[in-house]
């Protein structure tokens, strides 16, 4: 990626220089260098604030988090080299993999149905040109401003037996072991479904107009428009939409965190991988074990998110 | 790791003396960082700096129960931040002490007040002549019931917990299966293991003077026999399963859906909080007994302030432990009664008449720390894990799936302890 950026820089420093027969003059070669440095510096300083958080923040808490990975502390013998023995106990951990199956299947099922919800909503938003689809959209997006945490606690509320909306109406526990996972994802839904949409909504937004007219001359309906022209078209939004949605889920953590207490039984400490690399830190002071689980997820963030992007490469943006 | 043990053993050891740890002697009032979490301590702190002029408490409330532990802990680890006086509920007090990082004040007069305090509760805080912590409050457990529904569906008091399960099968018949004799919180560790001991269950062996070795024994028959008796209230429809803490609890409280409440010495003054609507229906009677005419009792949360190895003056820091709830310090202990509903663990305001005479009107007028009191001075010895919160979580996480998926969960104990026992190996313990 980054050598395709430097190309058009490297060609005009070299177009000034003819190229001699033979040896080149040091003088040139040396001049060719400076310039080169001087843009080089350029660059660096523009992308140093960001490179100083990235190291600050990400890196070096990284390289600490994997370093305490390889070690082992233990209450009574203070902390050992332990090389990958963390790894392996968590690949051998049965709870980290009930965890990951969770998400797994959460993820296959929440993401096509809120990003089809949010394609459906910009669709229609996008067509009706009325106030009411000004406020719709104001409206769908409300929850994404609603802090996550505070969202979920609300949605604690109104899913509880005893004093939620629906007590009494039906006889269904939102919070025991079977309906849980539903639950969780109807919050996240209701959470994200606003955001992906105005992403969506504003892809759509930006294509030509004229399109339209010539599909509808084409006899073309509304709906043949929506699916065959405009969904296509914005398929690099939708990627990308997709790409964040699987990056969140697999590292699903805040809601089982906030709905936990409401049922134990169903939502347990290891609920999701992320959720139980928590509760290994602070609950049980296992920092090593957890930094190796957290540093796992990480690689499965992280390859799953490329294998999704390289399976959809042709319609990604992110080329 | 041994270099800071042998650091903090030095800088307690030098202050056995008459002299503070620092050379330098203090200028002016002291400072003394203490963390606890009831919103009512300030006018405890208040009274404190008034009546002293060379000590100035600097309060923090640094979040309930395991929040507060979290960041202690991490004070603690990283070897500033930590306040010179915590508050420590009696279960952590190993945790902490494991990793020396609680000053031993049997150093700075610890022992001259060791006997305000009943056998029980001074050695959950101290090995010998070592202390760790002095007790502040305690949670014996009692029965609080609903005087106008039991009246209502026809029960009487039961006294053992075979007549507690008749009056629950009387009641879920009564009412049509729409009350329930109690809810079961098979969320609160510290709950499960008070009804653990007052049934005989001793789960873990520990003695502060030898850290390395411990014992489990979670699954002992006596726990098993609790377990499975609530696993038969449960299954029977006869006790509710909400989670404590959470609204459905608290509404199910308040509204007459539980009949019946299982609590602590804390407990009136938290059932006031939470039911204020059902203010002179309640009433106080000791806990049922396994045993007719036995008085077994178990305890449920208490607390205790312990003195950190940051604390730059642990002399200082000590008296401030000693005295801020102290038996002498009958001011403070008004406002800890009246206002933050503490059970006191000092035996001089315990038996005082304020406290023993002091009439609830929530509770209809009764006195209902006679019922408590008695409780208090019958509990027995118990220890504790120097890894608390792991275990409370394997317990409650086992119990709790066991009633979300229907199965034995006298299981759930085994599986417990098998987990506990490793943990307890991995963490470097000889396990017994």
């Amino acid at each position: 990626m980054t050598e395709v950026r430097n190309e058009p820089a490297a060609a005009p420093a070299a177009a000034g220089l003819p190229p001699r027969s033979g040896a080149r003059s040091t003088a040139g070669g040396g001049r060719k260098r400076k310039w080169n440095l001087r843009e080089a510096a350029t660059g660096w300083l523009f992308v140093l604030p960001f490179a100083v958080l990235l190291v600050a923040f990400l890196l070096l808490p990284m390289a600490y988090a994997f370093k305490i990975s390889l070690y082992r502390s233990t209450l009574v013998e203070g902390e050992v080299f332990a090389y990958f023995d963390n790894y392996k106990q968590a690949f051998d951990d049965p709870l980290v993999r009930e965890g990951v199956v969770r998400v797994l299947i959460f993820g296959l099922i929440q993401t096509p149905l809120m990003i089809g919800i949010a394609l459906l909503a910009a669709l229609l938003i996008d067509a009706a040109t009325s106030r009411f689809s000004r406020f719709f959209r104001l409206a769908a997006f409300v929850p994404y401003a609603v802090p996550v945490v505070i969202g979920t606690l609300m949605w604690g509320f109104l899913y509880s037996e005893n004093v939620g909306p629906l007590s009494g109406l039906v006889n269904v526990d939102f919070l025991s072991g079977s309906t849980v996972l539903a639950s969780l994802g109807n919050i996240v839904t209701w959470q994200w479904a606003g955001y992906n949409m105005i992403v969506l909504y504003a892809a759509l937004q930006g294509l030509p107009r004229e399109i339209y007219e010539s599909a509808k001359m084409d006899g073309a309906g509304q709906v043949q428009i929506a699916l065959r022209i405009k969904t296509p078209m914005i398929s690099s939004a939708l990627v990308l939409a997709t790409l964040f949605t699987i990056m969140g889920t697999l590292q699903f953590f805040t809601e089982p965190l906030i709905l936990q207490p409401l049922n134990p039984g169903a939502i347990t400490q290891h609920y999701t991988p992320n959720l139980y690399a928590f509760n290994q830190a602070f609950s049980f002071q296992q920092y090593n074990y957890s930094a190796a689980i957290s540093f796992l997820l990480g690689a499965v963030v992280f390859v799953g998110s490329y294998i999704f992007l390289f399976a959809t490469r042709k319609r990604s943006a992110l080329r | 790791m041994a270099a800071v043990a042998a650091a903090s053993l030095a800088l307690t050891g030098c202050g056995s003396g008459d002299e503070a740890t620092t050379t330098e002697k203090p200028t002016g009032p002291v400072t003394i960082k203490v963390w606890a979490w009831y919103p009512e301590f300030q006018g405890v702190v208040d009274l404190f700096n008034k009546t002293h002029s060379d000590i100035k408490i600097e309060w923090t409330n640094a979040g309930a129960g395991q929040d507060q532990y979290t960041k202690l802990q991490t004070a603690l680890k990283a070897g500033k931040g930590a306040p010179d006086v915590a508050m420590l509920e009696l279960q952590e007090i190993p945790t902490f002490q494991l990793t020396k990082h609680l000053v031993d004040l049997g150093k700075y007069g610890a022992n001259d007040v060791k006997g305000d305090y009943v056998e029980w509760a001074w050695k959950q805080v101290s090995t010998g002549d070592s202390v760790y912590a002095i007790p502040v409050d305690a949670g014996p457990m009692a029965l609080l019931y609903r005087e106008d529904l039991f009246k209502q569906y026809g029960l009487t008091v039961p006294t053992t917990w075979d007549e507690y399960k008749q009056q629950a099968e009387k009641l879920k018949a009564a009412s049509g299966g729409k009350a329930f004799m109690t809810d079961f919180g098979a969320n609160d560790g510290g709950f499960l293991t008070g009804l653990m001991w007052q049934a005989g269950a001793k789960p873990y062996a520990y003695d502060i003077a030898d850290p390395s070795k411990i014992g489990v024994n979670v699954n002992s028959p006596e726990a098993k026999k609790v377990v499975e008796y609530w696993e038969g209230m449960v299954n029977g429809g006869l006790a509710d399963t909400k989670a404590y803490g959470t609204t459905d609890f608290y509404n199910g409280l308040g509204s007459g859906k539980y009949v019946t409440y299982i609590s602590a010495g804390w407990g009136p003054g938290y059932l006031q909080s939470i039911a204020e609507k059902t203010k002179g229906k309640w009433k106080a009677v000791p806990l049922p007994q396994w045993t007719a005419g036995a008085n077994a009792q178990g305890d449920w949360g208490g607390s205790s302030f312990a003195v950190t190895d940051q604390a730059k003056y642990p002399d200082i820091a000590a008296k401030v432990a000693m005295e801020l709830f102290g038996a002498k310090n009958t001011d403070a202990w008004k406002i800890g009664i009246d206002k933050a509903y503490l059970f006191p663990t000092a035996t001089p305001i315990l038996e005082s008449d304020a406290f023993m005479k002091k009439e609830y009107e929530f509770f209809g007028g009764q006195k209902v720390n006679e019922v408590f009191v008695p409780a208090y001075n019958a509990i027995g010895e118990f220890a504790w894990s120097p890894f608390n919160s792991y275990n409370f979580n394997q317990i409650t996480t086992g119990l709790n799936q066991a009633i979300e998926k229907k199965t034995p969960w006298s299981a759930a104990l085994d599986t417990a302890q098998e987990n506990i026992k490793t943990y307890a190996t991995q963490q470097g313990f000889k396990v017994q």
